[in-house]
């Protein structure tokens, strides 16, 4: 058993009960294939970075689980085969670390917030000189 | 020289915020090793550590392929908000 992360990208002309019975049906050829769902994740409707099969945007689900090593070239046989799913993306956590960071939300999330912080602290400090500037 | 000194302070910005995995879903984090037109800087002009270059390479290609960043920014069909979902 090892531990993965699933993405999926969901058409965006499906309706609420539609998307939620092929969220249901992946949900169930996961479990039948050996797998534990350990949490999932809807990111909801967002613009694609680019065109996939001429759709603008797109429904993004993760599914965060351990399956046995088998279970995924199946499970990805059958994203491969529904039409709905346009695009798909499963991710192996190789050690402990990267599956710290990657299930644990409330961790995730600070860490997330105090990097955007380090990241964009320049920026600001750059754009408040700016705004003081105007006046003069 | 503005150029140059733009990238003078060079220290890895990811080993500061102890950054142990990065999430290739958070366009943001990405952000700031990529070009205007959002090439993978290099580790010279971004200060990035091996290690980190590495994980954000990685996460960079996962989020080209799942369309959460762009593989290329088209001249040919320029928009008015180019990067409105990034901005989020």
């Amino acid at each position: 058993m090892r531990h993965y992360e699933l993405l999926v990208v969901v058409k965006p002309t499906l309706t609420v009960e539609e998307l939620q019975a092929k969220l249901s049906f992946l949900k169930e050829i996961l479990e039948k294939n050996g797998a534990v769902i350990a949490a999932t994740l809807e990111m909801g409707t967002r613009k694609l970075a680019y065109q996939i099969d001429k759709f603008e945007r797109g429904t993004y689900v993760v599914f965060y689980f351990t399956a046995p090593t088998a279970a995924i070239a199946e499970v990805e046989r059958l994203i491969r085969i529904t039409e709905e799913f346009i695009r798909f993306m499963t991710v192996k956590f190789e050690n402990q670390k990267e599956l710290d960071s990657g299930t644990n939300k409330l961790k995730k999330s600070l860490k997330k917030v105090m990097l955007h912080l380090l990241l964009n602290l320049k920026k600001l400090s750059k754009s408040n000189k700016k705004l003081q500037l105007k006046p003069n | 020289m503005a150029e140059k000194r733009k990238f003078a302070r060079k220290y890895c910005k990811y080993c500061e915020a102890k950054v142990e995995y990065i999430d290739y879903k958070d366009a943001k984090i990405l952000r700031h090793s990529l070009s205007e037109r959002y090439k993978i800087m290099p580790r010279r002009l971004t200060g990035n550590c091996k290690r980190h270059q590495e994980m954000v390479e990685l996460a960079i290609k996962r989020a080209r392929a799942t369309a959460v960043i762009p593989y290329i920014i088209d001249t040919q069909k320029v928009v008015a908000v180019p990067f409105e979902q990034l901005q989020q």
